[in-house]
């Protein structure tokens, strides 16, 4: 069933995307949170994509050569935050200052588009195959 | 004779088998663009092609699929659920030479996969309607006009 395994594995493509463009959508928000949900500073985050098997984690039934793509994790940068002198905050420290995130606002628009040129490309390849299995019905 | 009916269709099965193994191979380049450390691969298709019909029923290899599988067959769910030529295919994977790695150990070229897939896709049509002449040249054999295939085709 090579060609309806080519969709999930498109379709996981689109997933893995969409998921790393909403980290990004994420860190674009919060460029100027002054805390994050943990009620520490934001930090920018970011999806590392792995290689997966579209039929689960022991891949049975999948052929060589075909794997899809899984979230594996979502690591936060560890780049220096800085810190903003703003006393009338409610999260200001002692001094006065409050940490503000490492969000790179280029870095997520590069990070953005990329993403979405790889979804297209899942698309386009979700579509192609989309028409070649109906192309086989007729026969 | 009883081979006979099908000789033809069986090569356009193989085709097509291997046409939709290449076509997943690559939605799997293009599904990992962005995998650290994943290669790009690709399907030497007439490499696989030539295996798979020298591989004939008939020749000392049974490469012919099992008819019918038994459930406890471990087989059952595994690439010979596409009649074995993808069995016989992975060995014609290869790892595509000449693209850009990039930092992260990446070799996927989203621009050249696009294209290799829209070709083969094309060449997949094209092997569906071969096959499709070939069923429609069967059945003007066997009616003995080409009239009545209008629904067939």
């Amino acid at each position: 069933m090579s060609l309806l395994a080519s969709l999930s594995i498109a379709g996981s493509g689109m997933s893995a995307e969409s998921e790393r463009l909403s980290a990004i959508a994420s860190n674009i928000a919060n460029a100027n949170s002054q805390v994050g949900g943990n009620g520490q500073e934001y930090r920018a985050r970011e999806v590392v994509f792995q290689a997966a098997s579209v039929y689960g984690d022991d891949g049975d039934g999948a052929s060589v050569g075909t794997d899809g793509v899984k979230v594996a994790g979502i690591v936060e940068s560890d780049a220096p935050t800085h810190s903003v002198y703003d006393p009338t905050s409610t999260f200001a420290d002692a001094n006065g200052y409050v940490q503000m995130p490492n969000v790179n606002p280029v870095d997520e628009m590069v990070n953005m588009i990329s993403a979405q040129q790889d979804y297209q490309a899942n698309l386009e390849a979700f579509n192609v195959v989309k028409t070649l299995a109906l192309r086989t019905l007729t026969i | 004779m009883a081979a006979a009916i099908d000789t033809g269709l069986e090569f356009y099965r193989q085709v097509l088998a291997l046409r939709a193994y290449r076509q997943e191979i690559l939605s799997a380049d293009i599904a990992n663009a962005s995998t650290p450390g994943f290669k790009a691969v690709d399907l030497d298709f007439a490499e696989a092609l030539n295996s798979a019909v020298s591989r004939r029923p008939g020749s000392d290899a049974p490469a012919s699929p099992k008819r019918i599988w038994l459930v406890d067959d471990s087989r059952q769910m595994g690439s010979g659920a596409v009649g074995g030529a993808a069995d016989v295919a992975s060995q014609s994977i290869k790892y595509q030479t000449g693209s850009e790695v990039t930092l992260d150990g990446n070799s996927v070229d989203l621009d050249h996969e696009k294209v290799t897939a829209a070709e083969n896709a094309v060449q997949y049509e094209a092997a569906t309607t071969f096959a499709s002449q070939m069923v429609r040249m069967m059945m003007i054999a066997i009616t003995g006009s080409a009239s009545q295939q209008s629904s067939g085709g």
